[in-house]
């Protein structure tokens, strides 16, 4: 890390150098397009620098996604043709074009190697940044959306950024519809139904402080990890103790440590304690892939649709049962 | 030859003379034989100081006697190879009084005196009351008594000295080895400690080998002085008849005088080799200026 | 005990004792760590009545049969969590003071701990290479991560050492100490190596170097009790030989020791300890290094006192630390870790104080 964060001043002056030889490059190069960022946090509504002067000719063409939220927007939203490369964990869709390169350790030399008039990343991690803009290629720098808003301000941003403004606002609306359904599906209840969002084996979980606890108060849901964080100064990513939770007994658990940690429904029965839990007597064990409760893309979508059908049928047999 | 190995001390702190003896001994150090034929022996009960110039092999030869490998030839001790022994039983027969050595830091004295006791003991978690009895009773010999709970660091050069020989003489061993025992003491402190050895070896009847510098002290205290140069043994016998001005010179490269005394004792005084001129127009004083008065020095204001 | 002596004037003394485990040090220790075990057992983020959790442990006795009066979940939380890990977190504590202890004593270097041979980087390197490989996933009931640290572990100790001893008369405490550090370096090379290739199982290996006792249960107590035991044992056995080995080799040698055999058994026992130690709760920092001190501060040199009060002292710290680590923040954890440098660091710096001034 510390070894590739000096070699970028050395890498953009060999980039600049390069540059600064080309006198024979074409002239139609555009220099005004370059150079601009993107802030995530800038409402969909307000125009960007980069927009603005985005012509339909100057549609970028090789776009490169640090960012595999970013990447599932631009599918999502027909750019897909567009993309050029995407990184090592960018594999949904399953036709994006997946290379070696990485957002956790980006490297300036080759991100640049793709040529790209795009880039978009999701951190500025080791200066990328600027390094890319050195060497005079256009970024988008989108930080991870805190909330739903959020989201839909990044597909309408990508959409305005490679020409497709309109497929981009018709994904916003369909989303919002969808939402809007499963909400309306919910029954009502007295007390609300609790859960637990497990992040890892550790007992890492999330409060609804969170992007994704803010999907599952959506769905009418209480956190028992709210108490682990009240002033968030775990950063809505609290660790839980054992015992905690299985005097806490949530009516669901969630586990989003399917992948990364192999766990299932089974083997948290099989953890000290565990087997006395409501949740696992009950079969109210949801096992979630891993990333589709970490990616902030369109597939949330998809996401609140598993936690609504998983809470109206415990809210069904809850009701069936009292 | 003939002394029984003493697996068991005859009474408690006095042991069977024990003879020791190297035949043909040679160790190599980095292709070179520092010690390199020697045939020496020294017959029970006797004191043997081992002599020579710096890088001679005396400390090398001794220390064949605590465990180091020969790389040729052996050493018995009475009469059994040292290299048949486990080093237990090395251990119940010789103890050694390092030149430097090892203290470790906060142990109390009678704990280190209590160390000498280890070959006597087995897996044991706690000292038996034998031991400490040993023990105690060495202590008290060398009038350690009032030390015994202060810790090493916070002795005396001459204290420490009389601390580690303490250690040594509590392994109740028949062999006592010594290396370079005067060291760091100064003069009254190293007559002391030898008288000590010396009386300690007629209490005990111990076998005493020590390398020692000091050719003087050497002629006085051992019984026989062993020479070695350069690897090799060479002369043996009765100070006096060793400690000659012709060996002294052959040996050390130096001028000197030596004294016999009535009991076969032998005093050595070397003699500066030559003036070293100064730097020209500047003689050597050979007479205080007549303005200084010898007696005492004014403190400078 | 009551041995005496005869002066030089035949005066009837008392024979000087010499350092060995004084009673009330070991009362002293046995009872921090049974009152470290009994508060762990009381304490927690979920608040359960201290005599109700007694009766609940009695019940569990054979013979006897309490109604203890606790909840099903209650009684889960005190048997099933808080008991195994309170009893994880005395072994666990107790074996990396106690091998802490033993590496300081063989080495003769205060800043010597359990992990000065590689066991870190290795447990650290196996376990990560469980984790990203997904070895076992699925199957349940035997968890490969311990096991590959556990490995790991011991690998990295037994490259150390024979890269560190060589037959002849080079095989000194420092070059095993370079050769330690050399392992060490090269392991954690290929840990964050391995770890950096597969970024997204990065949260998992950090959580486990981090160091825990949160989620263990029986199983882990009971994969860690036979080499508790054997290390306990051994170490026990030699505090006499390390009390000798502090003269250095070749004295110890002249006094009837075999140094390296010794070195061997004192660190192959005390580094299958740690490397137990680690393998059910990661890396747990501090305590190997800090309670020995504390222990020799307070009791002095002797290994007779040092090795099984830093067992003792050792438990009570982790157990003790670890209530803090789940009742500071409750619900939430902190991680243990940085709670044993958190309490441990000034406590050291004011027995450190209290004894240059003494």
């Amino acid at each position: 890390m510390l070894r590739a964060r000096k070699l970028v001043p050395v890498i953009v002056a060999i980039a600049m150098l390069g540059a600064a030889c080309g006198d024979d490059a074409p002239e139609t190069t555009p220099q005004t397009t370059s150079s601009a960022t993107v802030p995530s946090e800038v409402p969909s509504t307000e125009p960007t620098q980069t927009t603005e002067t985005v012509e339909t000719a100057d549609v970028p063409q090789r776009i490169v996604s640090l960012s595999p939220s970013a990447t599932e927007m631009l599918f999502a939203i027909g750019a897909g043709d567009q993309v050029l490369a995407v990184d090592a964990f960018s594999y949904f869709p399953p036709e994006a074009p997946v290379t070696e390169l990485s957002g956790f350790q980006p490297n300036v030399e080759a991100i640049v190697g793709y040529d790209p008039d795009l880039v978009v990343l999701s951190d500025d991690i080791d200066d990328v940044v600027s390094g890319l803009q050195a060497a005079g290629i256009t970024t988008m720098l989108m930080n991870a959306p805190v909330d739903i808003p959020g989201t839909y301000a990044q597909i309408e941003q990508l959409g305005e950024a490679t020409g497709h403004t309109a497929e981009a606002t018709d994904l916003v609306e369909q989303m919002q519809t969808t939402i809007d359904r499963l909400i309306a599906s919910i029954p009502e209840r007295e007390t609300p139904l609790t859960y637990y969002h497990e992040l890892d084996d550790q007992l890492y979980s999330v409060t609804s402080k969170t992007f994704i606890g803010e999907i599952y108060a959506l769905a009418g849901l209480t956190n028992v990890a709210d108490a682990a964080d009240p002033d968030g100064a775990a950063g809505g990513y609290p660790q839980l103790s054992a015992e905690y939770l299985v005097d806490a007994d949530p009516d669901l658990i969630f586990l989003a440590d399917t992948v990364c940690c192999a766990q299932s429904a089974a083997s948290l029965a099989a953890r000290p304690g565990f087997d006395q839990l409501s949740a696992v007597k009950a079969g109210n064990v949801i096992e979630l892939d891993d990333d589709i409760a970490s990616r902030w893309g369109p597939r949330i979508v998809d996401f609140l649709e598993t936690v609504v059908a998983a809470t109206n049928a415990a809210s069904a047999a809850d009701t069936g049962t009292s | 030859m003939t002394a029984r190995v003493p697996n068991e001390p005859v009474a408690p702190g006095r042991t069977a003379a024990v003879d020791v003896a190297w035949a043909g001994a040679a160790v190599q150090r980095g292709g070179r034989r520092v010690v390199d034929g020697v045939d020496l022996s020294v017959s029970g009960g006797s004191w043997v100081s081992l002599l020579g110039p710096n890088g001679a092999g005396k400390t090398t030869l001794v220390r064949t006697l605590a465990g180091s490998g020969l790389d040729a030839g052996s050493v018995s001790i009475g009469g059994r190879s040292l290299g048949d022994l486990s080093a237990r039983e090395r251990a119940r027969l010789i103890a050694v009084v390092p030149q430097h050595p090892v203290i470790p830091p906060g142990i109390a004295v009678f704990d280190y005196v209590l160390l000498g006791r280890a070959p006597h003991q087995g897996l044991r978690f706690a000292a038996s009351e034998e031991d400490r009895r040993r023990t105690h009773a060495v202590a008290q010999r060398l009038d350690l008594d009032e030390l015994s709970t202060r810790t090493l660091e916070s002795l005396s050069g001459g204290e420490r000295q009389r601390v580690v020989l303490a250690r040594a003489l509590a392994q109740d061993t028949p062999v006592l080895v010594l290396d370079e025992p005067t060291t760091f003491l100064d003069v009254g402190h190293q007559l002391a400690v030898l008288e000590l050895i010396a009386e300690l070896r007629a209490e005990r009847s111990l076998t005493v080998i020590t390398t020692m510098h000091d050719l003087s002290v050497a002629g006085q205290f051992a019984d026989t002085v062993a020479v070695m140069s350069a690897g090799r043994l060479i002369a043996h016998g009765r100070p006096a008849q060793v400690l000659t001005p012709e060996l002294i010179e052959t040996c050390w490269g130096v001028a000197a005088t030596t004294t016999v005394d009535g009991h076969g004792g032998v005093t050595v005084a070397v003699q500066r080799r030559r003036e070293v001129p100064l730097w020209p127009g500047r003689a050597r004083v050979t007479e205080p200026p007549e303005s200084s008065t010898p007696t005492t020095l004014e403190p400078t204001r | 005990m009551g041995a005496v002596a005869v002066d030089e004037q035949g005066l009837r003394v008392a024979l000087p004792r010499g350092t060995r485990l004084e009673t009330g040090w070991l009362v002293g220790g046995i009872a921090a760590a049974l009152g470290a075990v009994v508060l762990g057992l009381w304490l927690g983020p979920v608040s359960i009545p201290p005599g109700r959790v007694m009766l609940e442990l009695l019940d569990r006795l054979p013979v006897i049969d309490i109604d203890s009066g606790l909840s099903v979940s209650d009684r889960a939380i005190v048997w099933d969590l808080r008991a195994p890990r309170v009893v994880l977190g005395l072994l666990v504590g107790g074996l990396l003071a106690g091998s802490g202890a033993a590496y300081q004593g063989v080495f003769r270097n205060p800043l010597a701990d359990p992990y000065l041979l590689g066991i870190a980087a290795g447990a650290g390197l196996g376990a990560t290479l469980a984790i990203v490989s997904g070895v076992g996933d699925g199957i349940g009931v035997v968890d490969p991560v311990p096991l590959a640290a556990f490995v790991g572990a011991l690998v990295a100790v037994a490259a150390a050492g024979m890269l560190g001893t060589r037959r002849g008369r080079s095989g000194t405490a420092s070059t095993l100490i370079l050769a330690g550090v050399a392992v060490a370096s090269f392991l954690t090379a290929v840990q964050t190596y391995v770890q950096q290739r597969h970024a997204e199982s990065l949260r998992q290996v950090y959580s486990w170097l981090l160091g825990r006792l949160s989620t263990s249960g029986w199983g882990e107590v009971g994969l860690l009790a036979p080499y508790a035991v054997a290390c306990v044992v051994v170490l026990t056995l030699s505090v006499g030989a390390l009390d000798v080995l502090a003269v250095g080799d070749d004295e110890a040698a002249s006094l009837g020791m075999r140094p390296r055999r010794v070195r061997l058994v004192v660190l192959g026992a005390a580094s299958l300890g740690a490397a137990a130690a680690v393998a059910v709760s990661g890396l747990i920092g501090f305590v190997g290094l800090i309670v020995p001190h504390v222990v020799r501060r307070l009791t002095g040199v002797s290994h007779r006192q040092v090795i099984p009060l830093s067992f003792l002292f050792g438990g009570a710290f982790l157990v003790l630390t670890d209530i803090a680590a789940r009742t500071v923040q409750a619900p939430a954890e902190l991680p243990i870790g940085v709670i044993t440098a958190f309490i441990g660091a000034p406590f050291f710096l004011l027995i450190l104080r209290r004894g240059s001034e003494a």
